[in-house]
């Protein structure tokens, strides 16, 4: 009996490493990477794409973008309410060289592909104020900032094929002065919500 | 197991069918403090006595990861899919500065936080009892209305201990035993493999005192609705093993892992590990001979599967879980000596579970339900005369589903059924008091549970819990044949439960 559940344990923890390709260069991972798949996933995914839209997709993401954002929730400066609840803590214990790490590990990442279950009517109308902004409410065209596919540059961030919850949930967090953005608050606060709703439509379209 | 076992008290028989596991050791020391009762006080204090210890999510965790308690638990104690990734994780994830201990090729040999995640958990409640129940002493009734304050205090020290090994660990001292104890405990060793294609395979060791404690879920039995119930009201006599029986008086082993988040296998073993035991012949805490009640014999194998779905808000879980415990019902006295060997008691479980929560900003809601069925081998006890079958069986069902507003004001509704073979021997009609006993010795037991609650603040949630019976122990009217109703034993709880 006791032989037989030996076997079982030994079978059930270590076959599935070996059967789906694990080697000590694996577990000699980095912490950083280590901590993606570990820790991270259980809210970003294992590669960056969270299938639950409260958290945001990190794949793909600019580096340079997921660096700053990192030290602000070190540095406790990014203050919307998910940014208290889960991200302060857990970059809290971050080095530098794994928040570099951890950009170089999501941005390596491949994007999720695009979305075809966003409402097409409100996708034409997001994607008319992506790429050509709204001259009487003074919010200019997000494409010159985030790029004409919405990939991002440096530190602006890539939203293309972002949750359009989390997408919405951050544009609030700009209009409340929670996140620190240069220009995004003014943008946010005239953007009314039909139009939030609409971008970020087209926005998780991508 | 419980059900099972044969209390002697002053050589005779008064106590067959117990709840729990502990409820022995219990009876050992009425006999020892109150000579004079009799068998019906007895089987009245030991129900009383008999609630559950409980064990929850607890701050140490929020103080060693700086994460908010909504990380890790929809509302308190009730797990997220991070706060289940967390427990598997080996509770390791922390924040706090480590006092560190590395080799010259850098093998970490310490990671220990420089503040210890220590953390309180206070029960305050008040209990009312539809009808009261008979006085001991045998005339009138008793005073309703419980007042327990507290009901719990428990200590806690939760989190990293060592860089692959942390700690649920919980004591707790409660107005029923009226001192401290060893409550829920789970050590775990902890590491994850990133796969080639980034999937991880989280894998580890769990060493805990109570099975079904280390499962991640919150449908299975050692952390599911009711979380927190009167320890004050009338308890049901019949219970299946794995549904709590064996809470800190075994220790197990289990190996689990983890893939992808999502599908999850685990297997251990069980041993008795009595918690008060004293051997007769040398004074020690151990070996357990015949006196010791509810030994298990060699160990108890332990199993679980479960497959975990994630889309958008909704996590969708199902799984089977179960063990075998094979017991000597022991408790030997001068006069009827019951060795640590010989025919035993099996207790075969088998169980299936499901789960699904939606998490949205305003609203939560969770469902969860398992099915237990449970089939008894009595060869000691039928032999013995404790039963009155040699084969019986036992199945209990629970629902409950949640729901909360803003994490902030919630409610559950529940049902509950216990059913089982008709068996004298282990639900007895008792002699003078009733309450506790079967007139038709079935163990089938009914009801639902209505409970809302109001979350002020993320660790503080008072409550007000209503548990109604249509039959209890057997029967509806005059189910314990002193004309005693199902109905009589209806309860109203009201908690505050502060952890900090």
């Amino acid at each position: 009996m006791n032989r037989c559940i030996s076997w079982v344990i030994s079978v059930l923890v270590i076959s599935p490493a070996l059967a789906l390709g694990a080697d000590h260069d694996t577990v000699a991972q980095s912490s950083a990477k280590r901590l993606a798949v570990g820790t991270c996933a259980g809210c970003h995914g294992s590669s960056g794409v969270s299938t639950m839209p409260k958290f945001p997709v990190l794949a793909a993401q600019q580096p340079s973008y997921l660096v700053g954002q990192l030290k602000a929730f070190k540095s406790r400066t990014r203050g919307d309410p998910d940014a208290l609840a889960f991200m302060w803590g857990i970059a809290a214990s971050l080095d530098d060289a794994q928040i570099t790490e951890l950009a170089q590990y999501y941005s390596s990442q491949r994007a999720p592909s695009a979305s075809a279950d966003q409402d097409r009517a409100a996708v034409a109308r997001g994607r008319e104020i992506y790429e050509h902004g709204i001259e009487s409410q003074n919010v200019p065209n997000c494409s010159a900032c985030h790029g004409s596919n919405g990939e991002g540059l440096a530190a602006v961030p890539r939203i293309a094929g972002q949750h359009s919850q989390y997408f919405l949930s951050q544009m609030t967090s700009f209009q409340l002065n929670l996140r620190d953005a240069v220009g995004m608050r003014e943008i946010a606060s005239n953007l009314k919500p039909s139009n939030l709703s609409d971008l970020a439509a087209y926005v998780q379209s991508r | 197991m419980s059900k099972s076992i044969i209390i002697k008290v002053q050589g005779t028989t008064v106590l067959q069918g117990l709840k729990r596991t502990w409820l022995a050791n219990f009876a050992k020391s009425a006999v020892m403090q109150l000579p004079a009762c009799g068998a019906a006080s007895l089987l009245v204090a030991a129900s009383l006595l008999a609630a559950p210890q409980s064990a929850f999510a607890v701050p140490s965790f929020a103080r060693q990861t700086g994460l908010s308690c909504e990380a890790c638990h929809t509302v308190f104690p009730e797990l997220t899919h991070f706060g289940r990734m967390f427990k598997a994780n080996g509770y390791l994830f922390t924040s706090l500065p480590q006092v560190q201990g590395e080799t010259q090729s850098k093998e970490q040999r310490l990671s220990l936080n420089q503040i210890p995640p220590l953390s309180l958990m206070v029960e305050l409640s008040n209990t009312s009892i539809a009808r009261a129940i008979p006085d001991s002493g045998g005339t009138g009734v008793a005073q309703n209305g419980t007042v327990a304050f507290p009901q719990q205090i428990s200590l806690f020290y939760a989190g990293k201990i060592a860089p692959q090994l942390g700690v649920f660990g919980q004591l707790t001292y409660s107005n029923a035993s009226g001192s401290l104890q060893v409550d829920n405990t789970d050590f775990r060793f902890a590491d994850v493999l990133v796969l080639p294609d980034a999937k991880s395979l989280i894998y580890g060791l769990s060493l805990n005192n109570n099975p079904t404690l280390q499962d991640l879920w919150n449908s299975t039995p050692g952390f599911t609705y009711p979380y927190q119930t009167s320890n004050a009201s009338v308890g049901p006599l019949a219970r299946t093993a794995i549904d709590g029986t064996f809470a800190q008086s075994v220790a197990g082993l289990s190996a689990y892992a983890i893939w992808n988040e999502s599908l999850y296998g685990e297997v251990g073993v069980y041993r008795s590990a009595k918690q008060g035991f004293s051997n007769p012949v040398i004074g020690a805490a151990g070996p357990l001979d015949g006196t010791a009640t509810n030994v298990v014999d060699g160990v108890a194998p332990y199993w679980r599967f479960a497959y975990e779905y994630n889309w958008d808000r909704h996590s969708l879980e199902a799984g089977v879980y179960g063990a075998t415990f094979k017991l000597f019902p022991g408790g030997s006295t001068p006069t009827t000596p019951a060795p640590l060997h010989g025919p035993t008691n099996r207790f075969q479980d088998i169980a299936e579970d499901v789960q699904y929560q939606f998490l949205g900003d305003e609203h939560i809601f969770t469902a969860a339900a398992t099915r237990i069925h449970e089939s008894q081998r009595l060869d000691a006890s039928f032999a013995s005369g404790g039963s009155a079958n040699p084969r019986d069986d036992l199945t209990t069902f629970r629902l409950a589903a949640t729901y909360y507003y803003h994490r902030q004001f919630g409610g559950t509704a529940s049902y509950f059924s216990t059913t089982g073979s008709a068996d004298p021997g282990l639900y007895p009609p008792g002699s003078t008091l009733g309450v506790v006993t079967s007139a038709n010795g079935r163990p089938d037991t009914k009801g639902w549970i209505a409970e809302l609650d109001y979350v002020p603040w993320l660790n503080v949630k008072l409550q007000v819990q209503y548990t109604g019976y249509s039959k209890f122990n057997g029967g509806g009217n005059n189910y314990d044949g002193f004309g005693r109703k199902a109905s009589d034993n209806n309860t109203v709880y009201v908690l505050a439960w502060l952890a900090y």
